[in-house]
This record gives structure tokens, C-alpha cells and sequence, in this order.
């Protein structure tokens, strides 16, 4: 082994410090978040990178599809706003797609940190707002227009002087400006707590972070490298049907390893659509990258080097790789089901380790008035996930992302619904060796004095999730109003007494029953 | 030796022993007893400690001077941990059997693609749905039909069950549904036990609030037989004095209290343990005490500032991964705020796949145990790591009785190490530093989310390898004042006698500050408080020294987390509304550096405590320190702040005198532990033993 400049005791305490000042930041960001999105399924994260944007610690129980995103942004800010023109206070900000999250909903925030005068780091945040304007999310919005405020890359601080005319704009466009700005306040403190941290972890160690950075980037890049690399070389490819709206979505990817790197293209895959379900470059690596990752070597911490030896391509004007100005709300629908197409495509080499297509989230929200009172509120429903050699499939749980439901008692109290059932869809898992995962189902009565206005994200209503390996598909979903199925891509009336259905789907089966 | 003094017992019963302790309340004497515990019948240790302690106080009249016996006890736990529960059944609302097969639908960990979910505690096949609802405010959507419940005792009866939960939805905003659920099945089948969710955990969230009431449900005839077997045995032995029972809470309820609601005594052990920290605190006049805690295979942490622990409400039982949160039955009871990590003296040392070192969380059990036991380990833990850094004394451990094999160690350190470069003395002392900074880091979040800063804390360290790790943890944290109790053994015992007597009662009913219904906030808490005031009476309190606080979950209207206000229980009415404004507000800033303007104030949780004030107890010794002058050994230990090995003294702790004043670096052995100083310092023995340590002070 070659001699390193850190040693593995320092290099350890160094690392795991950093960790830890991170998830504190995130910690703290959590309790004050306005958003249900952050607090029941932590749709955020913070991260540490150097001064070039290379990621080098993220929050741990952040969600995958910040995994990639967040140390991009920071480059593109980079670009935006060179080193030399930074100084000590200032902030940035955007919710632009593309150099973004992927969806607008998100306000990204990153901070230069400066050490003596020179900059070192930055510390970032993205996080799902409570509120960007706009219609209320559903699949079938056709243009970004119309889904809410752009935030282009701006200064929300300037060395310390707070940008009232951004602040101004964001308010007005928003339909909770307190709860908005209460949040991006938030994540601008998370930055100064993560700044505190570092600052005290590099006077006490005097350590140099670009070399910290260089022993943290190698070396995980050197495991995750260990783990493609003892694979061996190879193409393989798989193809997945989603919904659709017209016609099927299909997701055909085209994975090849070669040496220790995988690449995964994803040409033949649908074109980009009039629809809010496109997913942008940087999202369609971060879900792809996170399949390589849980199922080669989940123990690698995440950073810039764990990601190296992984790359993705789609050609422009498809659904994985849009043009401006596609809408992406609903991006989650079909990044989501990426990680279970690695995996299919893997099936024949891993045949023991792989997991069967489950489906992602499905989720309704409401808004209206009631008892004097204005509500708004966002619930998740999850589904059954695939099958593997060893298990059954998991029974409504999230994957791959990690959005927890609300009790039944909280959506009663928030919105003038009445719960009839939330149960286990018993059997609805496709059969086989083992069986996929049970979907859910459930129904609610509205009993709200006047009408509220209902949406829907409903998923795997028409395509269901296949089995692997002779593994039967597991049963569909469905969305029903007093009984009829109804159209989920659009909004919809509630009055007093109607009933609402959804049931999420099963999961795939794995090997014959 | 003959008394009329009191006296007071407290027994604790741990995985491998049974402590006890006993106190002559007027002089602070202590004695100590100690056997092997019984795990098939927890109660016959506890009845021959009792005894020991009996005889050795030397009385024949000891037992009738008995006030009261205190108890600390992990059955529970133990219950939950290895399924051992009676045939269980849950009744809830229709439409919502599932619910605890639904759980919240989140993973705790992203990455593992074979994750396990802990099994419910009632099977599907034992779920009963019953036609009933209540709406959100707790008016009743549709009355409880009387045919349903005579239905219900019959599917109970044909099931053979011994204990019922009972969760309807809303049911703790009006607990009239559950309360007649619970009657009918008490009148038709009185050996039946029920629990029902409004008197076990009256919190908002079905899944919270059915698992804690299943888990209640699932160990409460076992408590009670125990419970009620332990008193009959106090009787033989001729004590008049009441058993009393410690909760997770770090108050003590009565043992009939106990056996109504047993899950309130799931972390009764810790709990203790912490008391015990807090005590040696106030003796020593510190307000802010960080209690530190090491074992074989945990290491254990909470803060306690002005003689009160912080308490959390939610806690999670029998995890499937130890330390994964989320990985457990979620159970919604007050319980002391304990950091809890895979770091003790068996924790296993590796190297992973990137090439660093790494300590924990996996641990060597006692079967092969460390590679210093001789039992076959080869791989390192921080035990054999403690022993070549000479802080462990390889012919002294636990007195004796064990022989510690330092070329095992040795050998095993020199293993793990070599692929990265380092040998057995660089490993070992990177073990070290890894656990340690593993724990600090630990603790600094922790104090952190407190809106605490670390450097105000004195460390109290207890535990077989608390003393030896603790001066490293308080150095990284900043903290340069340590404390170690006496009898690490016997600790928990001291902090059962310290123990105030306690209840907790709470109401969740969300509602903006501006528009909330004092009449109704009124009506609801003064029940409460008189339903407490009953148990406290009960417990032995005297109703006239109770403290009653009122502690309020806020939050801004829009946020999911809450920050507790606490203002102290009296006239609940629209003038209480300024106090919790600017409680909340002030430690808001406290905590994030800022407050949300515009926001409005939302009240979630009412939760009321009542407990007798907190005194500190000064105990003495029954067996006086030795009179001859002690002398020092010498031995070599590895000092981390100069990275090299030194001859320091080592003393045996229990043969220094009161007021002894010695210069660290040093080590002090006892039979349960040895405290290990490798910095400079200034230690001193101070009147009730206690070793106190002050860092970079040298006289």
C-alpha cells in the first residue's frame, strides 16, 4: 500500500467529524423546516464540498436524489459567480431544473466559507419548499410556466446584506411567504452551523481540507472502483414500462462495465413529453447512481469520488435528458423506477442479490376552506416493492426514496376528510419463489363544508411492476371518485360525501412460484 | 449494632448481577449486597439481596425498620427483546387492522436493500375491528354499538387470550369508546388484563400510540404476577415498607401504578444509572452534569442540567438493528434522553474497505470475548487495546479474578493493524482515540441539540470502562472537570435512593396559541392533575412538597418539530399565553440563532409533571477506608496528548483518605473499574469518596 499523507486514525476521526457536522447541520435544518416533505421524508440535504464544488460529506439520511445534484449546483453557481468575485456573507440561491434538483420545488442555497481570507468550502442546502406558486403538482402540467416561480442563480446575500428584491419577489409568488422564506432562512442557517463546525474542526486538527478531500475522494473511489471492477466486463441491458399518458413510458437502459466503471446509457427510452414527468440529466444520474451504490457497495460514503467511476447518457429530447422549457414536477414517477432498472439489467449476472420492479410513491393533495380556516395538505401513499432470491417484497414501504405517511389522525385533523380504510391490498404482490410486495389501499369521505380542490400523483395504474427471474407482475393500482375510475393527471372537485379510492400497487415476484 | 432509624433498600437487577443497596436514611450509611441474577425467577435474587443486606446491617430488627424498597428492573425490556409475552389482542377502530403492519413506510436505512422491520407484537389473526368513530375534536361520528362489544367478548374468549389493547382513532382527545370497550371485557372476563391507549399513552399518531399500547397489553400480566410475587416476598421477610418501582422517566411510581402501566418501566434500569450521575453532581455542586456511562458493549450518554435529566418522549423498543433508530417498536413514554452507541470494552476493532480503521458497533460478546481472555478471539476489541496501553492492569482485572493475556492482545493488534501500516502500540492507541472521538462526537451532538456548549458541563463517569475512557471523551469535548462516583456496581442502587417520586401525564390536542379554548385546556389538565395528585399520593409523596410543571410542545403552525416550554403548573387561562410565547421564542433563538417573523404560534402537547423536589443524597460508607498511609505502584501508560508511554502512579483507589489531593498523570484501580488519567491534572478524594479530576490544573 502506498504511503498516505494522512493516517487511517487521523483520517478516520477527520472524516467521521465531518460527517457529523453535516448531520448536525441537517438536524437542525429538519426541526425548523416548514415543510412536510423535509420532516416526513427528509427531501433535503446539506453538504460539505471544497472550493472547486467537489463534494467531500452529505447529510446521511438525505434522499438519494440529492446525491449527484447538490455538488453540481455548487459548480454551476461557480461558473455562474467565479471564486474571485465571492466574498465572506454571501449567499446564493436558485430552483433552476437543470442546475437544480430537477424540479423547482426545490430551493437550492450554497455559502462560500472562507478560512484567513481564502476560500476553502462551501456549505449547501436544498430542500422541497412548502410552497413555489403555481398549480398544485400533478402530472399533467405541460410547461415549467406554469408550475411556479424560477429562481435563476442570484445573490440572496451579499457580503451580509440580505437581497430584499429576490425576497420580495419570492413572497409575492408564493402561497405561504412566511413558511417559504421561513424555510430558506433555514437553510441559510444550516449553512452558517456548518460553517461554525468547520471552522472549529480545521483549528483544532490543522488539518489541510484539500488534502482531507484528496484522501476522502480516492479512497472511495478506489472501493467503489474495487466493487464494479469485480464484476465482470460486460453490456447488459432492460427494458421497463411505466403508465404513460397516451401511450406507455418506456425506460430502456444500456449498462456497460468495463474495467472498474459502469456506465449506463439510456437511449431508446421515451421522448421528453408535454407532461410534468420529465426528468433532467443530473436527476437521471443521481437515481441511476444511487441502484450502482445499494447494489454494489452500500457501505461507500457518498462524495465525488464514489461517484467517478459511475457516468449516464440519454440523447436530448428524451424523457431522461429534456429540454427547456419541459416541466418536471413529477420527475419522481419515472427517476424513481431507475435503480430497479439497474437492477434488471443485472439480473442474469446477480442473480441473488438484485430486487424485482416495486413502485415508487403515490400521493393526493387538497386544498380548500373549512371552519373559517384556509388547509393545504400533502399525503403519501406507498406501494409494494419486488420480490428478491431470498424474500418476499416488502409490503407499503418507499423505495428507493423514503416518504412516510401521515397518521390518520394528523390528516383528520388538518383537512375536513373522514378515513374509512387504510389496509394492506392482501395478495396484490405478483406471485412467484417469492412474492412481490402487498400495495395499499385506501379511502377517505370529504365532509368539508365547502368544495376542495384534490390532485393526485398516482403511479402504476395502468403498467404493473414485473417480476424477475419467472416472478409474476404484481397487480395495479387504481384511483376511483364515488366509484368511477377518474383521470389522476388533472385536478379535481370534492364535496361533501365523496368518496375517494386509491389503491398503490404490488410488487414483482421473484423466480417461479 | 441496633437502631430506630429508617431504612431504605434499592435493588437493582442487571444481565449479570443482582446489586443492592441499603441506607440508614438519618446517617447516610450505606451497605452493599450483591448475587448472581436469576433469570427464570428475576424475584429470588432479589429476595436473597435483600437478605444479605438485612444481615450485614446487623439488626435483628432491621427488616421492620424498612421504609421502603425501591426497584429497578429490565423484565420489560427483557420481555420485548426476547418475545417472551403472554397471547395478545388489539381492538381498534374499523378500517384500520393494518395498522401495524403499515407502519410509518419509511426504511431506516437507504442503503440495504434487506432490510428487516421488527415483527408486530399481535399477529393479524389477533386484531379485532370494532364499529365505532370519533372525529378529530372527539365528537362521536358513530356511536359504539352494544352488540359489537358482546361480539368482542366472545371472539376474545374463543381466542383464549390474557391481555386486550384497546386503540381507537382519536381516542386520546375522548377516551368514552375505549373506556367501554375496556369495561365490557373487564365484566365478562375478569382475568382478562386490557390496556387501553387513552391511559397508556394519551398522544397523538394511531401507529405510536397502538404500538406502545400493544407492547403495554403484551407485558402487563407478567409485570403484575412479578410484582405481586415480589411484595408477598418482602412480607416474609418481615418488611412493612412499600415496594416502589423505578420508571424510565427517572421518577418512581408504586408497585400497584407500575403494574397497571408496566411499559412506563421499560428503561427503569438506565434510568437509574443516570440518577445516580445527577446525585454525584449535586454533591458536588454542578449544574450542568454530562453522565457518561461505558460497558462491555454500549457506552451510554445524557445531559442533566440543575439536577434534572432531559426527558424525551419517544423511544423505541427490541430494534431489530441496535443502533439503527427507526428499527425498533416505536413506544410513546416519558424516559430519560439517552445517547446510546456501539462503543464499550468489547466493541471489535476492523479495518473497512477503504482502508481505515474503524471501532464498533459489532461487539465480542463475552463468548470469544476480546483476544485477551483467551477464549479464541482473535480479532481486537478496545478491551485488549485498554490492556497494551497499560490502562488495564492484566493480573488486577475485576480483581483477580480473571487473567488478561497481553500477548494476545498484542498479537491480535499487530494483525489487524499491519495492512495499514501500523503496529500493535499505533493500533491500539488508534483504537482508542477512534472510540473515544466516537463517543465526544456523540455527546457534542447531543449537548448541541440541548442548545447547550459542552465546555460548561463536569463529566460524571460510571461503569466497568467508563473511568478508564472518560478524561479522553471530556478532553475532546472541552470539558476539563470530572467526576467518579464510588461502587460502580451498587451506582444504579445509589441512584434509586436518589430517586423522586414522579408522574407524567399528557394531552395532545393541536391549536394555534391565538385561538386556543382555555376553558377546555383548563378542564382537561386539572383532571389530569388530580388523577396524578392520586398516584403521587399513592407513590408516598407528600402532596405538599410536589413540584408540578407544565411543559408545552410548540411550534410555529407549519412545522412538524416541536421545542418544549415549560412554565410552572398553576392558573391555566389566556394570561399563561405571554409566557409561552416568549419561552418559545427565546429558546428558538437559543437553538437556530433566529425567529420565523409573521409566524404563528401553535400548541401541540400538554404534558404535566409532578414530582417530590429533587434533594441530593450524601451517602457514607459502612466500611471505613484503611487507616495505614497507601502507597503507590508504578506503571508504564501510554499518555495520547504526548503519544508515548510514561511510568505514572497507580493507586488503589479505596485505600486514599478523604481530601487526598494527588498530581495526574495517574491511575486508581478498584475492583470494578480503574480510572485512568493520562493527561496533567489535579485529582482529589473528596468526603463521600467521589474522585474528582481537574484537567491541566497540576496542584
Amino acid at each position: 500500500m502506498t504511503r498516505n499523507a494522512i493516517d487511517p486514525v487521523t483520517l478516520e476521526i477527520l472524516w467521521t467529524r465531518l460527517v457529523s457536522a453535516v448531520d448536525e447541520a441537517a438536524a437542525a435544518y429538519v426541526r425548523t423546516s416548514f415543510s412536510t416533505l423535509v420532516r416526513e421524508a427528509n427531501d433535503f440535504a446539506v453538504v460539505l464540498t471544497d472550493a472547486k464544488g467537489r463534494s467531500l460529506a452529505q447529510s446521511s439520511m438525505s434522499i438519494p436524489s440529492f446525491i449527484g445534484t447538490l455538488p453540481a449546483t455548487v459548480k454551476h453557481f461557480l461558473k455562474r459567480f467565479p471564486a474571485e468575485t465571492l466574498k465572506p456573507g454571501d449567499v446564493l440561491i436558485t430552483n433552476d431544473p437543470w442546475r437544480g434538483t430537477g424540479h423547482i420545488h426545490d430551493i437550492s442555497i450554497a455559502m462560500p466559507i472562507f478560512r484567513h481570507g481564502e476560500l476553502v468550502a462551501f456549505a449547501a442546502v436544498t430542500s422541497h419548499m412548502p410552497d413555489i406558486g403555481g398549480q398544485l403538482r400533478n402530472s399533467g402540467i405541460r410547461e415549467i410556466f406554469e408550475e411556479g416561480l424560477q429562481i435563476p442563480m442570484l445573490k440572496l446575500v451579499a457580503g451580509g446584506e440580505p437581497n430584499e428584491a429576490v425576497v420580495e419577489f419570492i413572497r409575492q409568488n408564493v402561497r405561504v411567504p412566511e413558511q417559504t422564506m421561513g424555510d430558506v432562512w433555514g437553510e441559510v442557517s444550516a449553512c452558517r452551523m456548518l460553517e461554525a463546525r468547520l471552522g472549529e474542526l480545521l483549528e483544532e486538527s490543522r488539518v489541510d481540507l484539500d488534502e482531507l478531500g484528496h484522501e476522502i475522494r480516492t479512497r472511495s473511489e478506489a472501493a467503489m472502483r474495487a466493487a464494479i471492477g469485480a464484476l465482470p466486463d460486460g453490456e447488459y441491458r432492460y427494458r421497463l414500462e411505466h403508465d404513460g399518458f397516451e401511450e406507455r413510458i418506456v425506460i430502456q437502459n444500456h449498462v456497460t462495465i468495463k474495467g472498474d466503471s459502469v456506465h449506463i446509457d439510456y437511449t431508446g427510452s421515451s421522448p421528453q413529453l408535454p407532461r410534468s414527468v420529465n426528468v433532467v440529466p443530473i436527476y437521471t444520474f443521481s437515481y441511476t447512481a444511487f441502484g450502482v451504490k445499494a447494489l454494489l457497495s452500500p457501505d461507500t460514503p457518498n462524495n465525488e469520488g464514489s461517484f467517478l467511476p459511475v457516468s449516464t447518457s440519454a440523447p436530448e429530447g428524451t424523457i431522461l435528458n429534456p429540454s427547456y422549457p419541459a416541466a418536471s414536477g413529477a420527475r419522481g414517477m419515472i427517476g424513481h423506477l431507475l435503480p430497479v432498472a439497474f437492477m434488471g439489467a443485472l439480473a442474469d449476472l446477480l442473480p441473488e442479490k438484485v430486487q424485482a420492479p416495486g413502485s415508487a410513491n403515490s400521493s393526493f393533495t387538497i386544498s380548500g376552506k373549512h371552519a373559517g380556516r384556509r388547509y393545504a395538505s400533502v399525503n403519501f401513499l406507498n406501494a409494494g416493492q419486488g420480490a428478491t432470491a431470498k424474500r418476499h417484497g416488502q409490503s407499503t414501504l418507499s423505495f428507493p426514496a423514503n416518504l412516510g405517511n401521515t397518521p390518520i389522525e394528523v390528516m383528520e385533523s388538518e383537512a375536513p376528510i373522514s378515513v374509512l380504510y387504510r389496509k394492506v391490498r392482501r395478495g396484490s404482490g405478483g406471485k412467484g419463489r417469492f412474492n412481490g410486495g402487498d400495495g395499499l389501499s385506501f379511502a377517505f369521505e370529504f365532509c368539508g363544508e365547502e368544495p376542495a380542490t384534490v390532485s393526485f400523483l398516482m403511479t402504476r395504474i395502468k403498467a404493473a411492476s414485473p417480476g424477475l427471474h419467472g416472478g409474476a407482475p404484481g397487480e395495479i393500482g387504481a384511483l376511483t371518485l364515488n366509484g368511477e375510475p377518474i383521470d389522476p393527471a388533472r385536478h379535481w372537485q370534492l364535496k361533501a360525501g365523496d368518496k375517494v379510492v386509491m389503491e398503490t400497487a404490488g410488487g414483482g415476484g421473484f423466480g417461479e412460484a | 449494632m441496633s437502631s430506630t432509624h429508617a431504612l431504605r433498600i434499592a435493588v437493582d437487577i442487571g444481565g449479570t448481577f443482582t446489586d443492592g443497596v441499603a441506607e440508614d436514611v438519618e446517617s447516610g450509611r450505606i451497605w452493599v449486597g450483591k448475587t448472581l441474577t436469576t433469570p427464570d425467577d428475576p424475584g429470588e435474587a432479589v429476595s436473597a439481596v435483600v437478605d444479605q443486606l438485612l444481615a450485614r446491617i446487623g439488626d435483628p430488627q432491621a427488616a421492620g425498620r424498612v421504609a421502603d424498597v425501591v426497584h429497578g428492573t429490565t423484565l420489560v425490556t427483557n420481555t420485548l427483546i426476547e418475545r417472551k409475552g403472554v397471547p395478545t389482542g388489539l381492538v381498534v377502530t374499523s378500517g384500520t387492522a393494518d395498522t401495524l403492519d403499515i407502519r410509518r413506510e419509511v426504511r431506516y436505512d437507504l442503503y440495504d436493500l434487506d432490510l428487516e422491520l421488527p415483527e408486530p407484537l399481535v399477529g393479524a389473526e389477533d386484531r379485532f375491528e370494532i364499529d365505532e368513530r370519533l372525529g378529530a375534536a372527539g365528537e362521536v361520528l358513530r356511536p359504539l354499538a352494544e352488540e359489537a362489544l358482546a361480539e368482542l367478548v366472545e371472539q376474545v374468549k374463543a381466542k383464549g387470550l390474557s391481555s386486550v389493547a384497546v386503540c381507537l382513532l382519536h381516542g386520546h382527545v375522548n377516551d368514552a369508546h375505549e373506556s367501554r370497550v375496556r369495561d365490557a371485557l373487564k365484566k365478562a372476563l375478569p382475568n382478562v388484563s386490557v390496556s387501553i391507549s387513552s391511559a397508556v399513552a394519551r398522544e397523538i399518531r394511531e401507529y405510536e400510540r397502538m404500538s406502545t399500547t400493544a407492547a403495554n397489553a403484551y407485558v402487563q400480566p407478567l409485570v403484575e404476577t412479578y410484582l405481586v410475587m415480589l411484595s408477598k416476598r418482602m412480607q416474609e421477610a418481615g418488611i412493612a415498607g412499600s415496594l416502589r418501582i423505578m420508571l424510565s422517566s427517572g421518577g418512581f411510581t408504586s408497585a400497584d401504578a407500575a403494574a397497571e402501566t408496566p411499559i412506563l418501566l421499560l428503561e427503569s434500569g438506565p434510568a437509574a444509572g443516570v440518577l445516580s450521575a445527577v446525585n454525584a453532581g449535586l454533591l458536588g455542586e454542578v449544574s450542568h452534569v454530562l453522565a457518561f456511562d461505558m460497558g462491555g458493549t454500549t457506552a451510554k450518554a445524557c445531559v442533566a442540567v440543575d439536577g434534572a435529566p432531559a426527558v424525551a418522549h419517544a423511544f423505541e423498543a427490541a430494534r431489530v438493528r441496535r443502533f439503527k433508530r427507526g428499527s425498533g417498536l416505536p413506544i410513546m413514554i416519558p424516559s430519560i434522553d439517552l445517547i446510546e452507541i456501539g462503543a464499550g470494552g468489547g466493541s471489535l476493532a476492523s479495518v473497512d474497505n477503504l482502508g481505515l480503521l474503524k471501532v464498533g458497533p459489532q461487539s465480542a460478546g463475552s463468548e470469544p470475548g476480546p483476544a485477551c481472555y483467551g477464549r479464541g478471539g482473535e480479532k481486537p476489541t478496545v478491551t485488549d487495546a485498554d490492556l497494551v496501553l497499560g490502562y488495564l492492569d492484566p493480573d488486577n482485572f475485576l480483581g483477580g479474578e480473571m487473567h488478561l493475556d497481553k500477548g494476545l492482545a498484542e498479537k491480535a493488534l499487530a494483525d489487524l493493524g499491519a495492512p495499514i501500516g501500523l503496529d500493535a502500540t499505533r493500533t491500539a492507541a488508534g483504537i482508542a482515540t477512534i472510540v473515544n472521538e466516537n463517543m465526544a462526537a456523540a455527546a457534542r451532538v447531543h449537548i448541541a441539540e440541548k442548545g447547550h456548549d459542552p465546555r460548561a458541563f463536569t463529566l460524571v463517569a460510571t461503569g466497568g470502562a467508563g473511568p478508564v475512557h472518560a478524561v479522553e471523551v471530556a478532553r475532546r469535548l472541552g470539558i476539563s472537570t470530572l467526576l467518579c462516583p464510588i461502587a460502580a456496581g451498587a451506582g444504579s442502587c445509589l441512584g434509586l435512593l436518589a430517586a423522586p417520586a414522579r408522574v407524567d401525564r399528557s394531552w395532545s390536542k393541536p391549536s394555534l396559541l391565538a385561538a386556543l379554548d382555555w376553558n377546555e385546556a383548563h378542564s382537561v389538565l386539572s383532571g389530569l392533575h388530580r388523577d396524578a395528585t392520586a398516584e403521587l399520593n399513592e407513590a408516598g409523596a407528600d402532596a405538599g412538597a410536589v413540584d408540578w410543571v407544565l411543559t408545552v410542545e410548540m411550534r410555529y403552525a407549519g412545522q412538524g418539530s416541536t421545542l418544549n416550554v415549560t412554565v410552572p403548573y398553576g392558573k391555566v387561562d389566556e394570561s399563561l399565553a405571554p409566557a409561552l410565547e416568549e419561552g418559545f421564542e427565546a429558546s428558538y433563538r437559543d437553538l437556530y440563532g433566529t425567529t420565523v417573523p409573521n409566524a404563528q404560534l401553535q400548541t401541540v402537547t400538554w404534558r404535566l409533571t409532578g414530582k417530590s423536589g429533587v434533594e441530593s443524597r450524601r451517602f457514607t460508607w459502612a466500611a471505613d477506608a484503611a487507616d495505614k498511609a497507601p502507597e503507590p505502584k508504578r506503571r508504564e501508560i501510554y499518555i495520547p496528548v504526548r503519544q508515548r508511554y510514561e511510568e505514572v502512579d497507580v493507586w488503589e483507589r479505596y485505600a486514599l483518605p478523604p481530601g487526598m489531593v494527588l498530581k495526574a498523570p495517574l491511575v486508581l484501580e478498584e475492583r470494578e473499574s480503574t480510572l485512568i488519567v493520562p493527561a496533567d491534572g489535579r485529582v482529589e478524594i473528596l468526603p463521600d469518596l467521589t474522585v474528582k479530576v481537574v484537567l491541566g490544573e497540576t496542584s
